[in-house]
This record gives C-alpha cells, sequence and structure tokens, in this order.
C-alpha cells in the first residue's frame, strides 16, 4: 500500500482532520530534543485507544513502520520517524480520565502533559513525582516509554516507580492490560517492564499512575564552592552523612554564569560551582538535615550556603536549574546533552575528564546535572551547519560516555537509548546481553512495525533481524 | 526426580560441571527444619527426594540449563527455600540451587550500592553493609536462610515494604541465565540506569520460570539510628482502618505500618487473649521526630515499643505464617472488603484466621493453617468468599502460597506465554506448571 492509501486509510480510522500528509506540516514532527531529523511520510492523532488499536491493525497488514510520539521533547531520538513512518501522535489523547485521591491513583491518556497533571490534583495536596526538566511540556506517555527521571527522582525514583498500571496497544493491535491500581498484580511485572521500553513492544495509551502526598515542609539551599572539585566531593559527603536529599544539583561556574544571564535566578557569578539542596519532609525532620547538610557543606569548603526565605525564592532558584538548557541557547546555536552515570563517588573525577575532553576537542562544555545520584548531563555547545563540529561533538560524547562504562556507570540514566546511543550499547551490553532483550522486543514485535531502528545497536539489526533485506519495514531498523 | 530415575549420563554430566560432590540425591531433611515453625508443611518438600546440582559459578549454571535443554531435563531453580513450592510429586525435575553463589560482586559504601551472588542470605548481606551503618532495605521472612536471589525471584517483602518500596525499586541490576541457557545481564551497578529493557523487573516475581538469577545489585539505605513502635489497639477492623487512613493522610512517613488481626496476634504469641485490631507504627528519626509521631498518632497509641522488645515484635510479624497463607493485594480503599471477606468465610464454616499486613499498600497476608478449620480447604472458602465480595469490580490478586505462586487470574496469560517463550522455549524452568 503506498503513502496516500495509507493516509485515507488513517484519515477513515481518525478523522478528516486528523492526519498530516502535507510536507509543511510534516517539517513540525522531523525532530525531537536530540540532534537528529527524518520526515515522517505521516502524522495521525487518534483521540481513543480502539483508534490506535486500527492503526497497528493496518500498519502490520500494509507494513509501515510506526513511531509513537508525545510532545517531542526526548533528547535520545526515540520519537524519530523511521524512513516513511508514521507518527502517532497524542495531542488529543489529552484528557485526565480518572483522580482517585483514596488510592492515590490517577488514570490518564498518555497526552497529558507531566505538569498539568500536579496542576490538576493541587489542590487535593497530591503531586506527580517524575520532574523532568521539560515538565512543562513533556507527555505522561513520553515519560513511561523513555522512564523519564527529573531533579527529584534522587528521593521518589523514577517513572516506573510510579506507574502501577498501563493500557496498551500491541503491534497486532490487540489491546491489552497491565497492573491496576493496587501496588502490585502477581504474574509477570508486565508493568514494570513495559515502562523504559522506548515504544518498541507496544503503544500506551492509559496509564495508572500513583499520586504522592506534598510534604509538610520544604528547605531549599544553595551551597556555593570556590571549585567544582569542592562541589562534587560535597554531593558524596552529604550521602556518607546519611541524608537522602529529595534533589541535589550541580552546576560549574560556567554554566550558572550563563543561566544567571538568563535567569535572573540569584546565582553567584564568581563562584567555581554551586548545589541545589532540596530536602522535605516532616517539619522537624527536614529542620535537623539542613543544618546538617549545612554543616557538610562549610566542612567541604563551601563559602556560603543560602537558604530560599519562601516558595517564591525556591521558584527561582529552580527556574534556573530548570531553564538552564534553554539559557545555553544564548551562547551557540545548539547544543548536544548526554547523559551518562557514575557511581557519585566518580564525580569529581568525571569532571575532571569532561574538562579535559572539552580542551582536547576545542569545545564549550556546560555541566549541570543530577549529581545526587551521578546522573550527568554534560551540554556540549556547536553548530550544527558546521558538519564538521558535529562530528567532533558526537567524538567528544562517546568518550565521556566511555569514560562512565569504564567506572562503573551507564551511557544513559533518564534519556533513553532511541536512536542517538544504539550503537554504544555494547560497551554496556556482551551480544548476548544484547540478544535476550531482541528475543524479548521479538516476543510482542517480531516484525518491527513498532518503532524500528531504536534501542539496538545497527550491526545486530541488520545481521539478526529475519529477511531484513527484503521486508520495507525491517530495512528501516538500520535507519 | 531421584538420582536413580535421572538418566545415569545426566547425573555423570551435571558431576561433570559441578563437581562429584556437588550433584546429590537428597532424600533427608536438613537439621534446621526441626526449628522450623512450620515444620510439617516444610516437610512436604523433602518427604519425595531429589537429585540436587549446586552450581558455584554462572558459567555452571548455564552449562547445567543447557545440558537440560538438550537432555529435556526440568530444573526447579531454589535459595533458601523459604518461599518456594516444592516441585510436584513424581516431576522430573532437578534443584538446582543457589547455596554456593555467595560471592560479592562489587560493595562500594559511600556510593550505597552492593552487588552480591543470589544464593547469599539477607542476614549475611545485612552484617556486610551494617558495619558501615547502611541497610538492605527487605526484610522477608526467615532472612537467616532467605537469599537474594529467592527474595528476588519470589518478589517476596516484609513490613519494611511500606517505608523503603519492594524490592523492585531497589534492585539496580541482575544477572542471570536464561532458561535456554543465555548468561545476560540487565541494569548495572549504578543507582539511575536506563539503558535497555529493565529485566529486573522481568525477572523479579517471575518465581524462576524465565531465568537463573545469579547474582543482582541493589541500592542500600543509611541504617536508622534511632526508631520506636507505637502500637494502637481497636475492638474492630473498621476502627484500625480508619487510623491507617488518618496515618496515610497526615504529614507522617513511617518505615511500617502493619494491621495485626486478632488471630495473627495468636498465631504470634499463643498466650494472648485479648480480641483487639491492632496496627504497628515504627518511626525512625531523632527525639524531636518520635515526638512529633507520638503527638500526630494521639491517644489511640497504647503502647511504645524500643529496642529488643520493638525488634523481637517485628521479627515475628515479618516471620508470621509464610507456608500455606494467601496474599491479597487491593488498591487501599478495598482493604475494608478483603476483612469483610474473610468474617464472610468464618460464616462459611472457617473457624479463625490470622490477618496481617502492608494495609498502607492494600496488602493482606491470611494465614489459613491455624486452629481447628471447620472446613476440609479454609483457603478455598477464603479465595471464593472474596470473589463474592470483589466479583470484576476491581482487579483483586490473590497468590496462595505454598500451593501455587501465581494470582487467581493472571495479568495477561497470552503475554505472558509470549514472554516465557523468548527465554526458555523448551519450558525448561518449573516446566509448564504455571500455565
Amino acid at each position: 500500500m503506498g503513502i496516500p492509501a495509507v493516509v485515507d486509510q488513517l484519515r477513515k480510522i481518525a478523522g478528516r482532520d486528523a492526519v498530516l500528509d502535507r510536507p509543511e506540516d510534516l517539517m513540525l514532527y522531523e525532530y525531537d530534543g536530540g540532534v537528529r531529523k527524518r520526515t515522517p511520510a505521516a502524522v495521525v492523532f487518534p483521540q481513543t485507544t480502539d483508534h490506535v488499536s486500527q492503526i497497528m491493525k493496518l500498519a502490520s497488514s500494509a507494513r509501515f513502520p510506526v513511531v509513537a510520539r508525545g510532545a517531542g521533547t526526548g533528547l535520545s531520538g526515540g520519537a524519530i520517524s523511521p524512513e516513511g513512518g508514521v507518527v502517532v501522535a497524542f495531542a488529543r489523547m489529552n484528557r485526565i480520565l480518572e483522580v482517585d485521591p483514596e488510592n492515590m491513583r490517577a488514570v490518564v491518556q498518555p497526552g497529558v502533559v507531566n505538569q498539568t497533571l500536579s496542576d490538576n490534583v493541587a489542590h487535593l495536596g497530591l503531586y506527580f513525582a517524575p520532574d523532568p526538566s521539560s515538565q512543562k511540556a513533556c507527555t505522561i506517555g513520553g515519560n513511561v516509554a523513555e522512564n523519564s527521571g527529573g531533579p527529584h527522582t534522587l528521593m521518589h525514583g523514577v517513572t516506573v516507580n510510579h506507574v502501577t498500571g498501563v493500557t496498551v496497544v500491541l503491534p497486532s493491535g490487540e489491546v491489552v492490560r497491565f497492573g491496576g491500581k493496587a501496588a502490585e498484580c502477581g504474574g509477570y511485572d508486565l508493568t514494570g517492564f513495559f515502562v523504559g521500553s522506548e515504544g518498541t513492544i507496544g503503544i500506551v495509551t492509559e496509564i495508572t499512575v500513583k499520586l504522592l502526598r506534598r510534604p509538610e515542609r520544604v528547605a531549599t539551599l544553595l551551597a556555593i564552592f570556590e571549585t567544582i572539585d569542592d562541589g562534587a566531593r560535597t554531593v558524596s559527603a552529604i550521602t556518607a552523612a546519611g541524608i537522602t536529599p529529595a534533589a541535589l544539583e550541580m552546576l560549574d561556574g560556567w554554566t550558572l554564569r550563563a543561566v544567571e544571564a538568563a535567569c535572573h535566578a540569584g546565582y553567584p557569578l564568581d563562584a567555581g560551582a554551586v548545589l541545589l539542596i532540596e530536602l522535605e519532609g516532616l517539619a522537624e525532620q527536614v529542620e535537623e538535615q539542613a543544618e546538617a547538610v549545612r554543616e557538610v557543606c562549610v566542612q567541604q569548603k563551601a563559602r556560603e550556603v543560602r537558604r530560599a526565605k519562601d516558595e517564591a525564592e525556591r521558584a527561582l532558584l529552580w527556574k534556573g536549574r530548570k531553564n538552564a538548557f534553554a539559557a545555553l541557547g544564548r551562547l551557540a546555536p545548539s547544543y548536544y546533552s548526554q547523559d551518562g552515570v557514575v557511581p557519585r563517588t566518580k564525580i569529581p573525577a568525571v569532571l575532571k575528564f569532561i574538562g579535559g575532553i572539552a580542551e582536547k576537542y576545542g569545545l564549550r562544555i556546560g555541566n549541570i546535572f543530577h549529581a545526587g545520584d551521578g546522573n550527568l548531563h554534560p551540554l556540549i555547545l556547536f553548530d550544527p551547519r558546521d558538519p564538521h563540529q558535529l562530528e567532533l561533538v558526537q567524538q567528544a560524547a562517546r568518550d565521556i560516555l566511555e569514560y562512565c562504562v569504564s567506572v562503573g556507570g551507564s551511557i544513559t540514566g533518564e534519556h533513553g537509548v532511541g536512536l542517538e546511543k544504539r550503537d554504544l550499547m555494547p560497551l554496556l551490553f556482551t551480544d548476548q546481553d544484547l540478544d535476550v532483550m531482541l528475543s524479548l522486543r521479538n516476543a510482542f514485535n517480531a516484525e518491527g512495525v513498532l518503532n524500528p531502528g531504536k534501542l539496538f545497536p545497527t550491526t545486530r539489526m541488520c545481521a539478526e533481524t529475519r529477511g531484513a533485506s527484503r521486508n520495507p519495514v525491517l530495512a528501516a531498523e538500520g535507519m | 526426580m531421584s538420582a536413580t530415575a535421572t538418566s545415569l549420563d545426566v547425573v555423570r554430566e551435571l558431576r561433570a560441571i559441578c563437581g562429584e560432590e556437588y550433584v546429590v540425591e537428597v532424600t533427608d531433611k536438613p537439621a534446621n527444619i526441626h526449628e522450623d515453625p512450620n515444620r510439617e508443611i516444610a516437610a512436604r518438600f523433602f518427604e519425595h527426594s531429589f537429585l540436587v546440582a549446586t552450581p558455584a559459578s554462572t558459567e555452571e549454571v548455564s552449562a547445567i540449563l543447557r545440558l537440560a535443554n538438550e537432555r529435556s531435563v526440568g530444573i526447579f531453580p531454589v535459595g533458601g527455600r523459604t518461599n518456594c513450592y516444592p516441585p510436584p510429586r513424581n516431576s522430573t525435575h532437578v534443584v538446582l540451587s543457589t547455596s554456593r553463589l555467595t560471592e560479592v560482586e562489587h560493595y562500594d559504601p559511600a556510593d550505597l550500592t552492593v552487588g552480591v551472588g543470589a544464593g547469599m542470605t539477607l542476614t549475611r548481606l545485612n552484617e556486610i553493609v551494617g558495619a558501615d551503618q547502611l541497610m538492605f532495605a527487605a526484610d522477608p521472612p526467615y532472612p537467616e536462610r532467605a537469599t537474594v536471589g529467592g527474595l528476588l525471584a519470589t518478589a517476596s517483602h516484609g513490613p519494611m515494604r511500606h517505608g523503603y518500596g519492594g524490592v523492585r525499586d531497589f534492585c539496580i541490576g541482575v544477572r542471570f541465565v536464561t532458561g535456554d541457557g543465555r548468561r545476560a545481564k540487565g541494569g548495572g551497578r549504578v543507582v539511575k540506569n536506563v539503558a535497555g529493557y529493565d529485566l529486573m523487573k522481568l525477572l523479579i516475581g517471575s518465581y524462576g520460570t524465565l531465568a537463573v538469577i545469579t547474582s543482582a545489585s541493589f541500592k542500600l539505605f543509611p541504617a536508622p539510628r534511632q526508631t520506636k513502635t507505637f502500637l494502637a489497639e481497636f475492638a474492630s477492623a473498621a476502627e484500625a482502618l480508619k487510623f491507617r487512613d488518618l496515618i496515610l493522610h497526615s504529614p507522617l512517613s513511617p518505615m511500617c505500618l502493619e494491621l495485626v488481626s486478632p488471630g495473627a496476634r495468636k498465631l504470634m504469641r499463643p498466650e494472648m487473649t485479648s480480641d483487639a485490631w491492632v496496627i504497628c507504627v515504627r518511626a525512625a528519626g531523632s527525639y524531636a521526630v518520635l515526638a512529633r509521631y507520638r503527638k500526630e498518632l494521639g491517644s489511640a497509641v497504647t503502647r511504645e515499643l524500643e529496642g529488643e522488645k520493638e525488634n523481637l515484635l517485628w521479627r515475628k510479624i515479618e516471620d508470621c505464617g509464610l507456608w500455606d497463607c494467601i496474599d491479597v493485594t487491593v488498591p487501599t480503599s478495598e482493604v475494608a472488603g478483603v476483612l469483610g471477606a474473610l468474617d464472610d468465610a468464618v460464616s462459611k464454616g472457617v473457624a479463625e484466621y490470622a490477618a496481617l499486613g502492608r494495609i498502607g499498600l492494600g496488602h493482606v497476608r491470611v494465614v489459613t493453617d491455624i486452629g481447628d478449620f471447620g472446613g476440609p480447604s479454609p483457603t478455598t472458602t477464603l479465595i471464593s468468599c472474596l470473589r463474592d465480595r470483589f466479583q470484576k469490580k476491581i482487579s483483586l490478586t490473590v497468590v496462595t502460597r505454598g500451593v501455587n505462586p501465581w494470582p487467581i487470574t493472571a495479568p495477561h496469560p497470552a503475554s505472558m506465554r509470549a514472554v516465557k517463550q523468548a527465554l526458555d522455549p523448551n519450558n525448561v524452568l518449573r516446566g509448564r506448571e504455571i500455565f
């Protein structure tokens, strides 16, 4: 079936106004938050689970690849379409279906924006814990696909720790339900397995999430250090003191100056690094911990430890952190962000290494990251119009991730593998590890209709996907 | 399967893999079974003899599974056998014990992470990390015998699940051998990691049907420096649940929040005559924090426990009635319905029941092998009463431990079968018994 016929069928399923196929419209769907691009053949906006089911049946029979898309804020190329692919966009499935305060659960459609859910349950004293920096735009469906994190996942865990049930459309079009409102469901934990599967197993159309009660007290501290090394050492010193902050973020001096210029968050312009530390819980506990953290910071040579006086000051400090990526946009046409992870005690060493890489390749690299769980975000500035620069940037990123793995870390803490890091998977996983993962993908998505070419290394896909050369869908695996 | 019933070739090959002394026919009961409070039921496991292979490495586990696939031999993995289900009588399974997989793969106290072999007991693990004032935050029954691998395979839990989450929340990596003999891993050694599929989630609670877990890595927690337990007694379950709701809606975040029914109290302390329902709240923190708990919990608190007495209470709760019990999990608002169904069962002839559980999470464990039950099968009566009450209104997960590890209705059998087929295509691990 050719693209015009596919578009025709999609319109029959989802409605005449629910399909885009003009080049000027499709351009808006050719990128996400990463650096790769590809224009899809069409974009369809389902409004019901049944629409998604019919779309998948059509895709499986007409053999075109499908990729689900939330808000396109992902940073690993997970929502980039393969050649000839159809994007299933969830902008019209954005309803909060149920809020159940008694059981502290909400049931949402995948297109609900992360922040919108928290805003809608705020009057009940509840919120949804995963808080990616893009939370004003990113969708909960996207959070489920990528198993997204955020600053406060240090205390509360990533998306998988907050999802108890999912309704999923499999590539065959079959609609299945895993889990529910209960804390556990017995049998294989297919909900847990599905979260973070990057759209390669099925498409989620309903999500049951946990809601948390807002803490009685929150203390937000800004610890200011002369050197990045002092700040880095403080991270493990806080952990060693037996304190688990709700969030523990680090900005290096260069980055915080750029952020301050853009956001006026009140960050010191002459510091080597700052730590943004948030504590939450029972008032008595938070006050004790705030004092203990202050002492640790001073012991580790903090020049000053400030505490946000009120909610407005707290919001300002967080505004600086959450808008940091955008702030760096003032300094260069583009940036490449990685999210390697290292054991917390290796943070001083990895920051030194990144400094060396910046020098080696002549690149500017800012560091703003989730220090508490060792999840780095080196932001490499570059001009995408210069192909040589892009090449250097990717090589620098690869060097950094190789280093992370060499000290016992990972290539991604919360952004996912997608397209960007698929060829780095062998740094972490053996052929047999990948073979086991591929056999699980094939248990649900053997023909590769769903999000082909993601998560698994290119070489693996070409070599091991049955009939790749003859099957147009599978040919896209190599992308 | 007895050694005599197993093909001598297979026995010889197993011995070539593990060593002569590590492939033995087990016919007698282990020494400690006599100390087991549920020894009669535990003994059933050993009533018929099995061939037990005890590999020393992941390579040996893989070799055993490859051999099992070639020779169509069933494998039944076990850890400390505190929470496992005997292979069916006359089954042809070889028991694969993880008891020699006890090495520490990595221990990074400053990073709060540890990785250990699947056969390490939880007591041993807590001894290692306790030296650095850290804690492995799972407290399932019988920690002296329960192993890391068994904990993962059965998704077992204890009272601390309320405050620290289940093992799915703090297992950060797993190494395993699939049913078809492939050695693989998921996750890693760092606390945040989304590279590849989350195979930890898939294996946790899979009861050894997909793979043999050989080692795993975990997040650790700082051990609380001071704790206190507050007990509140109530004349009825309804009043106890009201108190639970008060706690759940308060700013308090206790380590443990457990319900103990009058029957469970008697099971733990046979001399007990009180008919009160008890809510046990365990809190950690400074004097100021504990004083705040006391204030918030109010006049309902009748006793406060610290030190040895406190530890003893929680051990009794952890160990209460592991064998032959059913675990019910519902949304928290439906716990009252579960307790109502237990009363229905009493009116249908079940003489008495013991219930306890993490009611802040909707979990209730019902022990059915106490006292003089009226009917021949109290478990069946209980399940039928639960079904009558809930019908299809909500998803009700009932796991009948000691009989069958799977819920009365599997979440999606076809998807479970697809996963099983992907990792254990020849049904070597525990065969087809679960489906």
